[in-house]
């Protein structure tokens, strides 16, 4: 174990000093560094035993302890998965010959950005843990810019930075109070620290997993940055706050509101996450929307879990955070599928536009059905593996009502959030894949779009894989999930039950519909296929310009979510018998960045700038304010009574 | 017995869209297609060749088809009365709410192939109201479950009737009528197709795929009713032929009272479709919270 961790590490730093040099080197280092990466995790996921190192030095004033647990190794074997196929994609998506500035540069942040990923995972001190983030926080924004002579790519890194560093900051308070009450930087399961800790390591950890409000870097962010970092940063990175809120979660004594907290962020994160999802036209700021989503749905089982553990460890519990934890690499599979998806749809027509596309499937087959199954998957419909996940979740918020304790009242509204996020994204990912791929291309780029590269398509072929075959035997991840559940909280690892009929259910369901689809193929072309025009009410020259738009298909959504996006609109109708130009805009902002988040930055900036004033280099001034400065304090110690 | 039970399903949902027609033909004093007419067609259309759109690809064929294996098999986990589901686990009730998500992704991801903007109309409505009427089936269905204490349909359906039961009835009612597409959401008999739901994403499909999706939306009918019966009659405590009957006859009443609702109410303008759904998905939480508060009395 402690070979493969080593040789792991070793072949990620080999990667990065080989990434100048050759890009088959370096890349070679690095499937075999996640390759090794990934086994370790499985070995304790499928093992019984945890895997610990404690230095014979001292390092930074304590021994340097790393540990590897079912939690921990849970998120190991997703960052070690989508660190190999992130690292192919970019072969193809990035290569040298097209971006001889920076490919080699990304080449090196992303090898870096995996192996800080793997020691946040892995470091049990609080002081290494912190360097750890901090490199891991810079690596992600050196990623992010990797393309950066694009204004808007230096604006949404820099807004990344800031707002990572915001909750660095609440981290910083939150491992040295830690430290403060344990006496030692060495992390563990810890009873006798103050229970509203946890609220910091909340907001700190928060900031980086992005639920709402804490996500106003994360679209811009995630849109900004080429494919294969925005697949990583959203399937992963994020995940690593996730990461931080069950680790102290599990190991902190956790006051009892913060479940309610925790179900209450992620309810509020999954509905208006994926609300703002549907109002996107931008594919990339549509897939990191629901980024915010899937956080949501996470922390919904996270919190449920928190809830059961504080009132007696009650049996739903463990499923919720079965699902939790299940959806933690469920989110990262398909989430990574549809941004490499998205990024070889960018490569072919060149922009991140939905209405600007139309009709791919025809040129782009492979592309689009890889697609189509990561938005089934994402929509959490079955027989995918969505589903496996959202229904333990589920599973475990309606156990809960049936105890009707008087605490698990926040499963009902949770559970029907849920759903409604659920509905909601399927119709979010029914209109991109529809107006992406389905109907006619819209423009000439559209129409002239050409695959991408096998090497681009074998990636997103292993991670469909991945999505299908979790969705339909589901058994075979139950071992690791259950252990990573027992390493949260002992005893409740979860038994085969759960799966026991759901899983074959799924196969039969997937082999039945498939079977399906083909017969009815088979039997219309024996009837007699023939080909025409679509129906538009006997109009024989339809336009692409004539088809549904996504921005016509968010409408309903968009309406019932006014109060809360405060959308842009401009509007100027025809007027007259010869109409000259008429307009319809209307756009929806980040509503907490631009609404509240940068009027509170102005409103500083203004009153920081009106202090300024009194700094004008006229010395008589200063002495005035020194005298007056005395004097003030001079009656205050008089009216106190004592010099 | 699975396979008997498939067969039921299947030969008899068709019988229900044409129990409606009559329904309305008897109200307007006309005599209206025969019962059977929807078999009719369905015969018909399985023998008829296929017009594709120029712009569909195979999916258009293969997505009803995935639509109506998903139908039968969320029909296949509803338990019949006596009889029982053909499949029944913990939590079997939230695959058989995805399991109609599923054919409804299929449904519209077909209408959208062909690059209608019809099509794409009857797409959107299906899923923004779909929202609504999700929301208000996990409310019906969170009810049934703090109610027996089970997370299971064969469980869940043999509910003791109360105050709850005429909430959840009526809110169960509009939620059919919605995922249905009857009026008052969408008018089944219009040709008008810039009103239509479920019509207008079904406009290019032609021969088997369409008979294929008639067949489906039936099946999906049924399913509703039975389901509607099954939660608010106690049938778990009859003995099993009075309880299939009253099934038989739960099932009839909830076609005539559909038939009857079309009959007497105009189709909603589209602005107050989602008042009527949020109207359901209140009654459904006031049975939720009826059902919460009766356990803790």
């Amino acid at each position: 174990m402690s070979g493969a961790l080593l040789f792991a590490a070793v072949c990620l730093l080999a990667a990065m000093c080989a990434a100048a040099r050759s890009a088959r080197v370096s890349f070679a280092f690095t499937m075999a560094g996640t390759l090794a990466g990934l086994l370790a995790a499985l070995a304790v996921l499928f093992g019984p035993d945890d895997w610990e190192w404690t230095s014979a030095f001292a390092l930074g004033g304590e021994p340097a302890h790393l540990r590897l647990d079912g939690v921990s190794a849970l998120f190991l074997a997703l960052v070690c998965v989508i660190g190999g196929a992130g690292a192919a994609y970019a072969r193809g998506y990035w290569p040298d010959s097209a971006y001889p500035a920076s490919a080699a540069r990304g080449r090196v942040w992303w090898n870096a950005l995996v192996l800080c990923m793997g020691l946040v995972l892995t470091v049990s001190n609080g002081l290494l843990f912190l360097m750890a983030w901090e490199a891991f926080a810079l690596c992600g924004f050196f990623l992010i810019t990797l393309d950066n002579r694009r204004p808007e790519v230096r604006k949404a890194g820099w807004l990344y930075l800031a707002a990572s560093h915001a909750g660095t900051l609440a981290l910083f308070a939150f491992f040295a109070l830690l430290a403060a009450h344990t006496g030692t930087w060495d992390l563990g399961p810890t009873r006798d620290v103050p229970p509203h800790l946890f609220w910091l390591a909340l907001f700190g950890f928060g900031m980086k997993a992005g639920f709402f409000p804490c996500h106003i870097w994360l679209p811009s962010a995630h849109a900004s940055a080429p494919s294969h970092v925005s697949a990583i940063m959203s399937g992963v990175a994020i995940k690593m706050g996730v990461y931080g809120i069950a680790r102290f979660g599990g190991w902190l004594p956790v006051p009892a509101s913060a479940g309610y907290a925790v179900v209450g962020l992620g309810a509020a994160s999954a509905v208006l996450g994926i609300a703002f999802a549907m109002a996107q036209n931008d594919i990339k700021r549509l897939l990191a929307y629901c980024s915010v989503e899937n956080i949501g749905v996470i922390l919904i089982g996270l919190g449920a879990a928190l809830l059961a553990r504080a009132h007696g460890n009650a049996a739903w519990g463990k499923l919720a955070l079965a699902g939790a934890l299940l959806h933690v690499w469920n989110h990262g599979l398909f989430k990574s599928l549809l941004f490499f998806g998205a990024g070889s749809v960018l490569h072919a027509t060149g922009t991140r536009e939905m209405s600007r596309m139309g009709g791919l499937w025809r040129s782009m087959p492979w592309t689009a059905g890889f697609f189509a199954l990561g938005a089934v998957a994402v929509s959490g419909l079955p027989p995918l593996n969505g589903f496996v996940g959202e229904w333990l979740i589920y599973l475990g918020l309606f156990d809960a009502a049936t105890t009707r304790a008087g605490f698990a009242w926040a499963a009902l509204p949770a559970a029907i959030l849920l759903a409604m996020a659920g509905a909601l994204a399927l119709a979010s990912f029914l209109k991109a894949g529809g107006t992406i791929f389905l109907g006619a291309p819209r423009t000439k780029a559209a129409a002239h779009a050409r695959e991408c590269a096998p090497g681009m398509l074998a990636p997103m072929g292993a991670l469909a894989a991945a999505c299908a075959v979790i969705g339909i035997a589901p058994a075979l991840v139950l071992p690791a999930i259950s252990r990573a559940a027992g390493s949260w909280n002992p005893g409740w690892s979860v038994t085969g039950a759960p799966f026991s009929i759901l899983g074959p259910a799924q196969f039969v369901l997937a082999a039945l519909a498939a079977a399906a689809g083909f017969l009815l193929w088979k039997k219309s072309r024996s009837n007699g296929l023939r080909r025409d025009l679509t129906w538009d009410c006997g109009y024989r020259e339809p336009t692409p310009r004539m088809q549904y738009t996504g921005g016509s298909f968010a409408g309903i959504v968009a309406g019932w979510f006014r109060w809360f996006f405060w959308p842009e609109r401009r509007f100027r109708r025809p007027r007259g018998p010869f109409p000259s130009a008429s307009l319809r805009l209307e756009r929806v902002p980040e509503t907490v960045l631009e609404r509240l988040v940068e009027p509170a930055g102005a409103l500083i900036t203004r009153l920081s700038d009106a202090a300024l004033g009194l700094q004008h280099g006229r010395l008589q001034a200063y002495i005035l304010y020194l005298v007056a400065g005395l004097a003030t304090l001079g009656v205050f110690v008089f009216l106190e009574g004592k010099p | 017995m699975m396979i008997v039970r498939l067969v039921l399903w299947v030969a008899l949902a068709p019988l229900l869209p044409g129990l409606i027609n009559k329904v309305k033909a008897w109200v307007a004093g006309r005599q209206g297609p025969p019962v059977l007419q929807l078999y009719y067609d369905l015969i018909r259309l399985w023998q008829k060749g296929v017009v594709l759109s120029t712009l569909a690809s195979p999916a258009f064929v293969a997505a009803p088809a995935v639509a109506w294996v998903a139908i039968a098999g969320a029909a296949f986990l509803v338990p019949l009365g006596p009889a029982g589901a053909g499949l029944s686990f913990h939590g079997d009730v939230l695959l058989m709410i995805y399991l109609l998500a599923l054919a409804r992704f299929c449904t519209a991801w077909a209408a959208l192939e062909t690059g209608s903007a019809f099509e794409g109309m009857g797409a959107v409505r299906e899923v923004s109201y779909a929202v609504l009427a999700e929301a208000a089936m996990f409310a019906a269905m969170l009810s049934l479950a703090v109610q027996t204490g089970s997370v299971s349909l064969a469980a869940m359906l043999s509910p003791v009737p109360g105050a709850g039961t005429a909430l959840l009835a009526a809110g169960l009612f509009i939620v059919l009528l919605a995922e249905n597409c009857r009026v008052p959401f969408d008018d089944p008999n219009t040709h008008l197709e810039l009103t239509m739901i479920h019509e207008a994403m079904a406009l290019d499909h032609s021969g088997p795929p369409l008979a294929v999706i008639l067949h489906g939306a039936s099946m999906k009918l049924l399913l509703f009713a039975v389901l509607l019966t099954a939660a608010v009659l106690p049938l778990g405590s009859l003995p099993p032929i009075a309880a299939a009957a009253s099934l038989a006859g739960g099932v009839l009443l909830v076609t005539l009272c559909a038939g009857l609702a079309e009959s007497f109410l105009a189709r909603f303008s589209f602005r107050r479709v989602p008042l009527l759904l949020t109207m359901a998905f209140l009654l459904c939480l006031f049975s939720l919270l009826v059902a919460w508060k009766g356990g803790a009395a």
